[in-house]
């Protein structure tokens, strides 16, 4: 017997107005290639003591997660699963920098110890003094996706009935030099952005759950018909036609390359479906897919669609919205697909 | 002696972050540790690196450094009549 | 009822050696493979550690891999253990099965960046090794190498990644989500890490002295291995014969501290009987324990006391084999059920090596070694930020 699974809430900080739905009404669109986040004043959520160790990255997991635990009642999840696709990426750098200009001399260990992925869901573990299972995922642009799919088939089995999801990925000036170089980020058309989402997954609604969480695929070097194949199954799994589903969220990012495997699939796969973006939003990031989820849901919760989510030209407001497909992929080798349905709906 | 505590007390607060910690507020004679300033295990490393890039003093034991970080006059004054920088 | 989980493959390479045969002659004969560093470039030359015994392009040549492509040493070492298993579990097969890979890793291609950082920064001569980075990279380089895979993730938890890996895989296989699992782990000694442990002054100068009152730290060791699971029904199917079962398994988190772990362990304890709860086994029917047995102070006393609370007055045999391998950190819970299947199939308990004196603290002394018939076999990985693992492997008889 497989059980039913909510999104009981969901916080984001990033480059749009952190812990905030205003980009609903009115979006920001942060110029240039490169953008942080905006942060929130944590003097008001922290005590100096918790906050002086803690880098960007964990006090936006931090409080993401502080305030969706808060949200939606639950004070220990039974599982805390984080995706990153890079994980502590400021400390990492600080550390390989003083390693490659100073040598193996006098390095600091608050680096070192912050600069493992798992730091994130540990610190959000011990902050909640929860002994529930831990786990962090750190596979690129699927990382978000693995956690996802992870706490979703723990939640249908039964195995926890709460699990805290969190993706979580910092950009610093360094290490967007690099990911240009590497031809990732920098782009015309797209900006590189920065992702902090948390949300409480339940197999229970509580009070006003954003939505629910109906399937979750991944697949690596898929071709056609394997979509087709993870489609087909997620469709008959969660009792949803294509034929039902409003919208199909991509993570369309402007850079051709990556656009062009949507343009390819999307026609073959969701013919004649309106197509919604979120990274026009939110940039790219590893873990960006989790802001397009946070956005899928929020969504749903308000039954509507604001016209700039559409792709392309005319996009027209939507009321009313039972069904969001969301397909990403990562360089055309990993390819994801999550389906989330209004509450009731 | 004045002078090397209140430095010292600066560089402390530099390397751990103690944002909204004076100088003038740490006793001189007041635990680091536990009660007083609330220091821990990790600052305990943080302080060894800062004894050796600082004052060129080598500690190999992290025993040892729990006995320097008493208070910071302890810590000024080990420094004083070891310091190699 | 739950399905059951079948272990019908197993690949290994640590600083014992390359594979299921060798590892088993080093543990039998009580040869480690601690010594000086040879193969990293560090200056931190007074620390042991347990290296794999081969050069990239060693590693290379002997996986038929260019010497010249972007490779990382994790990688490497990963396709190696990984080949082993898929042969051993006679895949690729024909029949079309859905295989996913689960990697855990912590390193990923940090052994590129520290030696090309500057070049990251600066110029564009080493571009290639920035995509190569991150833990994911190395997962899709394991699994392009066998072209094999439907499905890979990578999970990060530091030195319980692997464990954690075997974990998920059987989630995925009970939850019909793949038909075959390969999960595991690879990491390779870095500057970086060797460099970070010691800045936690947790290191020890000599070979370690696992569950020893004299224990001064760890040794750092690298390596991969990988487990193919499948269901019975699976593995009927393909006329596999099954090495055991993989029938526990539990992950809790300490939530004590970002490096140290709980005074009572907490978190240990938890994992324990997590595990031995979904095995369905009481605490007696454990043959023999492999410890996570770092060899700092923490870490030994902690599991101790948490091994002691979970068993009582009868504690089975236990063993730390990092004192063979030096600590694999993310690869350090696929090596060790390697070697804990080792020791349930070939009817042995591998010896705790340089043990002289018991810990005050507890009521039990690691394990001399020598024949043995465990039954079940329970392993330990715990990781940073009190990550916690456990696995039970059991006989199929």
């Amino acid at each position: 017997m497989t059980r039913e699974v909510y999104i009981r809430a969901a916080r984001q900080i990033s480059v749009q107005l952190p812990l905030s739905e205003g980009w609903m009404d009115a979006p920001l669109y942060p110029e240039g290639p490169y953008a942080r986040a905006v942060d929130p004043d944590y003097r008001h959520y922290f005590a100096p003591n918790v906050a002086r160790r803690l880098g960007k990255l964990l006090k936006r997991a931090l409080l993401t997660s502080r305030l969706v635990m808060e949200e939606s009642g639950v004070s220990r999840p039974g599982a805390i699963i984080t995706g990153t696709g890079l994980g502590c990426i400021e400390n990492t750098g600080i550390f390989l920098d003083a390693l490659a200009r100073e040598g193996e001399g006098l390095l600091q260990p608050t680096h070192f110890m912050q600069s493992t992925h798992n730091t994130i869901s540990s610190l959000v573990a011990i902050d909640a003094r929860c002994h529930g299972y831990n786990s962090t995922y750190a596979h690129k642009g699927a990382s978000f996706e693995c956690a996802l799919l992870d706490a979703f088939l723990q939640l249908r089995e039964g195995r926890v009935e709460t699990a805290l999801v969190g993706a979580h990925d910092e950009m610093t000036p360094d290490y967007f030099v690099l990911l240009k170089r590497a031809g990732y980020l920098g782009h015309a058309g797209g900006f590189s952005g920065e992702t902090a989402a948390s949300m409480m997954l339940a197999d229970r609604p509580g009070d006003g759950a954003l939505c629910r969480l109906r399937g979750v695929e991944l697949l690596y070097r898929p071709g056609a018909g394997g979509l087709r194949r993870a489609l087909d199954s997620l469709s008959r799994e969660a009792g949803v036609g294509l034929d039902e589903v409003d919208a199909v969220m991509v993570g369309a990012n402007g850079h051709p390359p990556n656009d062009r495997v949507y343009g390819e699939a999307c026609p073959l796969l969701f013919p004649g479906k309106p197509l919604l973006r979120y990274k026009h939003l939110f940039g790219e990031s590893y873990t960006a897919p989790a802001l397009g989820a946070y956005a899928a849901a929020t969504c749903l919760h308000r039954q509507r669609l604001p016209a700039h989510l559409f792709a392309g030209e005319g996009g027209v407001e939507r009321r009313g919205v039972r069904h969001l497909l969301l397909y990403n992929h990562f360089e055309n080798k990993t390819h994801s697909l999550v389906l989330l349905s209004a509450c009731g709906g | 002696m004045d002078e090397l505590i209140l430095n010292l007390k600066r560089e402390i607060i530099e390397v751990l972050n103690l944002e909204e910690v004076k100088p003038e507020e740490i006793e001189d004679d007041a635990p680091l540790f536990g009660e007083g300033l609330g220091l821990d295990s990790i600052d305990a490393l943080e302080l060894i690196v800062l004894m050796e890039k600082n004052y060129g003093i080598k500690l190999s034991d992290p025993a040892q450094g729990r006995e320097l970080f008493k208070s910071i006059r302890v810590m000024a004054t080990y420094i004083r009549d070891n310091r190699k920088k | 009822m739950q399905e059951e989980i079948f272990v019908t493959g197993a690949g290994v390479i640590s600083a014992i050696g390359l594979g299921r045969q060798a590892t088993l002659a080093a543990l039998r004969e009580g040869r480690d493979g601690i010594a000086p560093v040879r193969y990293l470039k560090t200056s931190r030359v007074e620390f042991p550690v347990g290296e794999v015994k081969f050069s990239n392009e060693e590693m290379c040549r002997l996986l038929g891999v260019p010497e010249a492509g972007v490779t990382t040493r994790t990688s490497l070492m990963g396709m190696i253990a990984a080949r082993e298993a898929l042969e051993q579990a006679r895949l690729p097969g024909d029949g079309g099965e859905r295989v996913a890979l689960i990697s855990g890793t912590t390193v990923g291609g940090m052994d590129k960046s520290e030696q090309y950082y500057l070049d990251f920064l600066e110029n564009d001569s080493r571009n290639e090794y920035i995509s190569a980075h991150d833990c994911g990279a190395c997962t899709e380089m394991i699994a392009d190498y066998f072209g094999l895979f439907s499905m890979v993730e990578t999970i990060s938890t530091a030195c319980s990644s692997a464990a954690n890996a075997i974990m998920t895989g059987a989630l995925l296989l009970r939850a019909g989500r793949a038909d075959v699992v390969v999960a595991g782990g690879s990491e390779c000694i870095t500057k970086f890490h060797l460099n970070g442990f010691n800045t936690l002054m947790i290191l020890d100068r000599e070979p370690c002295r696992p569950f020893d009152a004299g224990r001064a730290g760890l040794n750092l060791g690298e390596g991969a291995a990988y487990l193919v699971l499948e269901s019975g029904a699976s593995a009927r199917r393909r006329g596999v014969v099954p090495l055991c079962r993989l029938s526990g398994y539990a992950n809790a988190s300490d939530a004590f501290h970002q490096t140290a772990s709980s005074p009572g362990g907490d978190g240990a304890y938890l994992s324990m009987t997590g595990a031995l709860a979904t095995a369905g086994l009481a605490p007696g029917e454990i043959g023999y324990i492999n410890a996570h047995g770092t060899g700092t102070v923490n870490n030994d006393l902690s599991e101790g006391l948490a091994i002691q609370r979970v068993f009582g007055e009868r504690v089975p045999p236990v063993s730390s084999t990092k004192a063979f391998t030096g600590h694999a950190t993310s690869a350090a819970g696929g090596v060790e059920a390697v070697i804990s299947i080792l020791a349930l199939r070939h009817g042995f308990i591998p010896p705790n090596l340089r043990f002289s004196t018991p810990m005050p603290e507890l009521s039990f002394a690691p394990a001399a070694g020598g024949s043995a018939a465990p039954r079940h076999v329970l392993s330990n990985s715990f990781g940073f930020g009190g990550n916690d693992t456990s696995l039970i492997f059991s006989k199929t008889d």
